[in-house]
């Protein structure tokens, strides 16, 4: 079991929430080339480490928030709402 | 709405063990009233009450900080058009009533802790959810809204869900309760 800290409603379990994955910053439609959207779309560092990542309280407050988690480790710091 | 009739999804209206330990009602035809709002809106204001908490208007409504700038009000059946009248609607504000939408069951008594904390993961501790508290989570893997709210000092859990689940949740929530002496009945039973 993870525990995974909500800003809004606490330590819940990992299986209440969503994983959406890694946080990326949307490139502007307008102007991005094709290559960068794909790397938007479909690639990530997904390194065994820290890494920020988006989550989904699902059966909570039913916001999205950011969280920095070590994938080696499960180890969790700081949580805010994105 | 409140000129429809309701017809509640549960057949089975209450259950309690016989030592009055532990009680099971179907309560779905309470008036249920689902307010989204910014908390500096006249209806935010008016309701107080932040997430994670609730309070008792003077009309007896109860009113829950359900989710982040979301309320439910719960109230007597037929109260439907009376709560949505005594809502201020100035500015971004979004008023429904949910009363034929959603399940709503009371679990009660001394024993009703450890037969809830048998399918739902949250700390149901006093220190973490006491009297009032407001909180939505899993009970039996259905998505519930849930308001502790004791009635005389007896330990009171308010339990509502998706209508089309209620069904099952209260014949899963009367399994949870059958070995703290609840008779459940053969049409709901789970085995
Ligand atoms: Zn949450």
């Amino acid at each position: 079991m993870i525990v995974v800290p909500c800003p809004n409603c606490g330590p819940r379990n990992s299986s209440d929430l969503r994983n959406a994955g890694e946080l990326v910053s949307r490139p502007d439609p307008d102007t991005a080339s094709l290559t960068e959207w794909r790397s938007y779309l479909y690639l990530r560092e997904n390194p065994a480490g820290w890494v920020t990542e988006t989550w989904y309280c699902r059966t909570g407050c039913r916001r999205y928030f950011t969280i920095e988690r070590n994938t080696a480790t499960n180890e969790i710091r700081d949580s805010e709402n994105s | 709405m409140s000129e429809l009739d309701f017809v509640s999804p549960v057949a089975s209206g209450a259950l309690s063990a016989s030592g009055g330990g532990i009680a099971l009602e179907d309560l779905s035809d309470r008036s249920k009233v689902l307010v989204r709002a910014g908390r500096s809106t006249a209806a935010g204001t008016h309701l107080k009450v932040t997430y994670g908490h609730s309070r008792r208007r003077r009309d007896g409504t109860l009113i829950c900080g359900s989710r982040p700038d979301e309320w439910t009000l719960i109230a007597d059946p037929g109260q439907g058009a009376e709560l949505l009248a005594s809502l201020p609607d100035e500015g971004f504000v979004s008023v429904v009533d949910i009363t034929h939408g959603r399940a709503m069951f009371r679990l009660s008594g001394p024993d009703s802790v450890d037969a809830l904390a048998k399918v739902c993961n949250i700390d149901l501790a006093d220190d973490m959810t006491p009297d009032g508290a407001v909180f939505s989570a899993s009970v039996a893997k259905v998505t519930c809204d849930l308001v502790r709210s004791d009635v005389a000092d007896r330990r009171t859990y308010l339990i509502s869900c998706e209508r089309s689940f209620g069904r099952f949740l209260f014949a899963a929530i009367a399994d949870a309760c059958a070995e703290f002496g609840i008779d459940v009945p053969e049409d709901i039973s789970m085995h």
